[in-house]
């Protein structure tokens, strides 16, 4: 080798160097860290110095009521959220694509618009609109006689957060979806309509096949992110009412910030995570089994 | 026929984006009410249009110092963007283009990292930030967002699709490495670091779990925390709390109202390449 060789492999080795230091602190350590730290129990109130404890956490979290509670919780709001967020997507995307080329921009963007609000805002904002009394949802309402308790009562809460999240997160699918359809070539519907295939046809036996790896991908990113939802529900309804709000996320952050016991809170984390790949690869392994 | 359904689907787009931007209008419209119109709805226009709710935020530092958060905010997003920016580009500069042994491997492994969800090194990173000393700080923010793959990988794929000749051609006229870099692959990447910028000082300017954990005084807050404390104390008081809000909302607003080419296209590209 010679020697400018040499100096060029330096060179770009010190290029790499500052991503590398902090992405070993920050990812890499973390990630080795946070697993170490959850085969300790380590409360930092109770002054105690860590101690090795196995699986202890996993077995105590297994075995707890509140930790099942949070799971369902957030499986609960899983289950309402990437359907009806991909659904709505779908058709505001398909809708979107059928106005003739280079119109929809106002709409598009109008759409995409709440993407771009910080949760502590969105929440205070839905948080009023959702509230009994003042309530700006309620005050619509009055005149029909109706009082909806949007964030007081079970059945109601994880719903209106589902209501919440579909106007603040649906914007990206949205967008992501009409890329796709941009991208079937337009002559496989010409092709189709000169055969007499009427618009359901087309739909189901063009659109749908080939916007499929773009549309497994958006509902695989979605439930992803569903899966680690925080923010809508400690703004909304802190969890509440009797805890029927509080997902695993909060649960954890409670865990390791309010109560300081931070083995456990990793052990939890841990958990989720498995929880969420075992969704993904499984939902990967019945696309591939029915192709 | 074809008319009446070009109608009907603009009517129904019309009244979609009506639904999501109604909530994004209220934020702005209440902020100008009197307390006693938010309290007893009367209609989404404000009757007595006023700047109290303004006023009083802005008067009163030493029990809400908004415009401190909203200076630690910008400090905050920028330095990121910043970071981000620079120490992303030049990684992915140096995996898409120098022939260092290893670099697949590592370029695979910082790739495999996206998968992680962020809530799993919450508590460890805690940790390492607190044995750092920077623990209510801004650089408790701003330094371990340096570390993620996402940049990396968008200007990567970006890189590999500048052409080779260029960079060639200044290295036979004896430009450094660096001297590609900085005159050659960063003013042809104009686009893509636009967008990973916007999208990077937006995440950042909207964050609320880091701030929520990272910081503990209220001088030191960002916006979205200093917001969020606001309904804690001012529950009653939606006015006051809506302003605030609006002074969060409105740079981010701006800067969507300005790029939003930039940023829709970039969501859609994320969606697509991969």
């Amino acid at each position: 080798m010679t020697r400018a060789k040499y100096s060029n492999i330096f060179y770009g080795y010190l290029f790499l160097l500052p991503y590398l230091i902090l992405f070993c602190a920050f990812i890499l350590l973390p990630l080795i860290y946070g697993l170490g730290l959850s085969l300790f129990q380590w409360e930092v109130l109770s002054n105690a110095p860590p101690r090795f404890i196995g699986l202890g956490n996993y077995r105590e979290a297994l075995g707890e009521t509140y930790f099942w509670k949070a799971l369902g919780a957030t499986l609960r709001f899983v289950a309402m959220i990437v359907p009806s967020v991909v659904f709505g997507a779908l058709l505001i995307a398909l809708a979107l694509n059928a106005l003739p080329e280079k119109s929809g921009g106002f709409f598009k963007a109008a759409i995409f618009a709440p993407t771009i609000i910080s949760i502590s805002v969105a929440g205070i904002l839905w948080r009023w609109f959702f509230s009994a009394e003042f309530g700006l949802f309620n005050a619509w309402l009055a005149p029909l006689g109706v009082k909806v308790p949007w964030i007081t009562e079970n059945r109601w809460a994880m719903k209106s957060v589902v209501l919440m999240t579909v106007w603040w997160t649906l914007g990206g699918p949205m967008v992501v979806l009409l890329a796709g359809l941009k991208q079937i070539p337009e002559q496989y519907y010409e092709a189709a309509s000169i055969d007499g295939a009427g618009a359901m046809r087309r739909f189901f036996h063009i659109t749908l096949p080939l916007l499929k790896p773009v549309l497994l991908f958006v509902i695989v990113m979605n439930i992803i992110g569903s899966f680690q939802v925080f923010g809508q529900t400690f703004m909304i309804t802190r969890g509440g009412p009797e805890l029927s709000t509080r997902v695993l996320v909060q649960y954890i952050y409670e865990t390791a910030f309010a109560s300081y016991r931070l083995g456990y809170g990793s052990a939890m984390s841990w958990l989720l995570f498995i929880v969420i790949a075992v969704f993904s690869i499984l939902q990967f392994r019945l696309v591939r089994e029915r192709e | 026929m074809k008319k009446i359904r070009l109608r009907l689907i603009q009517f129904f787009l019309l009244a979609a984006a009506v639904v999501f931007l109604t909530p994004i209008a209220l934020i702005f419209l209440t902020s100008l009410k009197p307390d006693s119109e938010i309290i007893h709805f009367s209609g989404i226009f404000p009757r007595q249009w006023t700047l109290d709710n303004f006023r009083e935020i802005f008067d009163t530092p030493e029990e809400i110092p908004i415009f401190r958060w909203l200076l630690n905010s910008v400090f905050i997003s920028s330095a990121v963007t910043f970071l981000i920016l620079l120490v992303n580009s030049m990684a992915a500069y140096a995996l898409a283009r120098l022939e260092l042994p290893g670099r697949r491997g590592l370029f695979v492994v910082i790739i495999a990292t996206l998968m992680i969800p962020g809530q799993i090194l919450m508590i460890p990173v805690y940790l390492i930030i607190n044995k750092l000393g920077l623990l209510n700080t801004p650089w408790a923010l701003i330094i371990p967002a340096g570390a993620g793959a996402f940049g990396v990988f968008l200007l990567h794929q970006f890189f590999l699709g500048i052409p080779r000749s260029l960079e060639d051609a200044a290295i036979v006229d004896g430009c450094s490495i660096f001297g590609v870099y900085r005159h050659i692959v960063l003013p042809l990447s104009k686009p893509a670091l636009s967008t990973l910028g916007i999208f990077t000082f937006l995440g950042s300017w909207n964050d609320f779990l880091s701030p929520l954990i990272f910081l503990d005084s209220v001088d030191k807050f960002t916006l979205p925390v200093g917001v969020a404390l606001f309904q804690t104390s001012y529950a009653a008081e939606y006015g006051l709390t809506l302003a605030a809000c609006v002074v969060c909302t409105a740079p981010a607003l701006l800067a969507f109202v300005f790029f939003q080419r930039h940023i829709i296209k970039g969501i859609a590209l994320t969606g697509l390449k991969e």
